[in-house]
């Protein structure tokens, strides 16, 4: 069975009390801010199903800046439907940019 | 603001967790709950997250956190003069009216005095005019007397409504206190003398209308009690990272040497419908990703295999993780076994506690050995991630051959299966209420004795790791639970020589406490040689479930 996954692209910037986790708390934060909503995110399909998302940059503890990451899903799904239903989800000082 | 990257985990002193409640303080009665370790440690706590969310149902009450602070961090307080303060709105301790100390350990009794003066709080309960400080988590609250205004034994719950009114009816701390030791569970220290006079220690009351025997309180029924589904959900990793569902409270089984039977009195189930309410909904709240079942012996639910059969679908389809705590030996072998299969990589828990079936029968623990072994092949095929077995060592009737036997067993397991086995072997304690609190605990010479006869009998293997308790760190936890109120000093000794928070498995801390007995001229061994069926905790009145077994 190939279940096709459906990427996005999306970018978040890291501000305010956010700036004292580290890349991999970012990583369970998004997480389970997806997990929180009731879009239909993708999960691996191997051994160890975990849920996937992939970051093109990391930043380092304290600092303020954008991150880039890719989330996927099983379904098609539109950047606005995702950004409206993510953003509701996420703490402040983690938002998504424009 | 404080630049928090200068600290170790700066995570800790955030407090913007998903689901925090964050009020003013305007006209409320204010409650900080304060937990003498480590945030990690802390959040990993269920009752914590209870009161948390019991007080905060409350519009008039808030309910705020704090965790004793890592050693970077108090002393910066200390360098910089200033207060420690709760995680929510910053504001420094000595300005709520309630401090709320969780004491369930007892080397966590030095944190306590720290958390009180990072906050500039005076120590002694005498010196404070109005801030209360309630303790809770405790069986014997003796050692603590000095220090604490109000203890509050047993399960909070059903309480909180009749403790907030009397904040709200009485302004002043001695009247609050006044109103609060005529409440069942409540006991309030200043109200009564400790004497000790032939071997025997008495407990008088001053204050006419307080209650005396203490009781302890229980909540009658778990499906209509509070549960934080409202998981206040840390974005970075604690101890514990999952949500424990307690499926049932306190324990129907009667091991001698158990003081959680006894806390957690009596044995009460949560039933299916409500387990499977609570696990939608705090997954809802939180989008948390592992889940377990939580009971002082989970195989002992009644319905395990209905309730994993109706709740297994959801946690799969959510691709949730699942742990059991402990499963029983029949479990394994029955209808559950194809189940756990479907489950992320499960691991076994079997408190075995005693090699040997006469000395298990002794204390009471009810395991069938044989059918353990039958279950162990069984296993094999189940992908377990590893067996944990517990067993305890230090008891009085123990003969040479028992201590041989846990070799024995320990070879027996790992020649039957090739799963890694973790094994803990930890001395036995006489714990206040526990059936043996008067059995008195051996003394080091021989309890070391002991230890390298087990020692010389376990056999290296690769799928075999013992940990094994530290005595030293055990007398010391024998100690303190069974000190009476004199044993205060020696906890504020030990305060003045550590200035913060202090790793309780490090050698140097222990003998702090050591050095501090001596200096105040306390022989410890008179606390762990029960001789008689009285002690400091005697006013504290049993369970009915002690009487009838007794």
């Amino acid at each position: 069975m190939n279940i096709q996954k459906y990427p996005i692209k999306i970018k978040f910037y890291k501000k305010g009390e956010m700036i004292y986790f580290s890349q991999l708390d970012i990583f369970h934060v998004l997480e389970r801010a997806l997990r929180r909503t009731d879009l239909s995110i993708y999960v691996t399909k191997g051994f160890n199903p975990h849920v996937k998302i992939s970051f093109s940059n990391g930043l380092k503890l304290g600092v303020e800046g954008e991150i880039e990451a890719t989330l996927y899903f099983d379904q098609e799904t539109s950047y606005e439907t995702l950004k409206q239903k993510l953003s509701a989800q996420l703490p402040e000082g983690f938002d998504i940019i424009p | 603001m404080i630049d928090y990257t200068q600290f170790q985990k700066p995570q800790r002193y955030i407090g913007n967790e998903y689901n925090v409640v964050k009020k003013s303080h305007t006209d409320k009665v204010t409650i900080c709950l304060c937990y003498p370790d480590l945030y990690e440690i802390g959040m990993s706590n269920l009752g914590l997250r209870i009161l948390y969310g019991v007080f905060n149902q409350f519009n008039d009450v808030v309910c705020e956190r704090v965790f004793m602070p890592g050693a970077d961090y108090a002393k910066y307080i200390y360098d910089n003069n200033k207060k420690l303060s709760s995680l929510e709105t910053k504001v420094s301790l000595d300005k709520f009216q309630i401090l709320g100390f969780n004491f369930n350990y007892v080397l966590n009794f030095v944190n306590f005095l720290h958390i009180l003066n990072l906050s500039k709080i005076p120590l002694k309960a005498k010196d404070r005019p109005t801030t209360i400080v309630l303790g809770g988590g405790i069986d014997n609250p003796q050692p603590l007397a000095k220090f604490v205004d109000v203890f509050f034994l047993g399960e909070f719950e059903d309480t909180a409504p009749i403790f907030i009114n009397i904040l709200k009816q009485y302004k002043d701390k001695e009247s609050r206190l006044k109103a609060l030791v005529q409440i069942e569970g409540f006991y309030v220290p200043k109200f009564y003398i400790e004497s000790f006079s032939n071997n025997t220690y008495k407990l008088e009351k001053t204050y006419e209308y307080a209650q005396l025997p203490v009781k302890r309180v229980y909540i009658k029924d778990l499906n209509s009690s509070f549960y934080p589904t409202k998981w206040l959900t840390p974005h970075t990793q604690i101890i514990h990272d999952r949500i424990p569902i307690e499926i049932a409270r306190g324990c129907p089984n009667q091991c001698a040497f158990c003081q959680a039977r006894v806390t957690y009195w009596p044995y009460r189930q949560r039933s299916i419908s409500t387990i499977e309410n609570i696990v939608k909904e705090s997954y809802r709240h939180s989008g948390y990703e592992n889940f377990s079942f939580l009971s002082l012996s989970a195989s002992d639910y009644t319905q395990i295999e209905e309730l994993i059969d109706q709740t297994l679908d959801f946690f799969q389809s959510h691709t949730i993780g699942l742990s059991l705590p402990s499963l029983r030996v029949d479990d394994i072998l029955g209808p559950l076994y194809k189940k756990l299969a479907n489950l992320k990589k499960p691991s076994l828990t079997v408190a075995i506690e005693a090699a040997n079936d006469s000395l298990r029968n002794t204390l009471n623990k009810k395991i069938d050995i044989n059918s353990l072994f039958e279950s162990i092949k069984v296993m094999k095929s189940l992908n377990l991630k590893h067996i944990k077995t517990y067993f305890m060592f230090g008891f009085p009737q123990e003969t040479e051959d028992d201590l041989i036997a846990i070799g024995n067993f320990l070879r027996k397991v790992n020649q039957e299966s090739c799963v890694a086995l973790n094994v803990s072997i930890n001395t036995f304690i006489p714990k206040p209420f526990s059936l043996w609190e008067n059995v008195g605990m051996q003394p080091e010479s021989v309890l070391l004795k002991k230890r390298s006869v087990i020692f010389k009998n376990l056999k290296n293997n690769r799928n075999l790791k013992v940990t094994m308790s530290y005595l030293k760190k055990s007398i010391l936890e024998g100690i303190i639970c069974r000190a009476d109120s004199k044993f205060s000093s020696v906890i504020h000794r030990v305060f003045t020589k550590e200035t913060s928070f202090s790793n309780y498995d490090d050698d140097s801390f222990l003998n702090l406490w050591y050095e501090s007995m001596e200096e105040e001229g306390i022989d410890y061994r008179f606390y762990l040689d029960a001789k008689t069926n009285n002690f400091p905790w005697s006013f504290i009145q049993r369970t009915k479930d002690d009487v009838s077994y007794l």
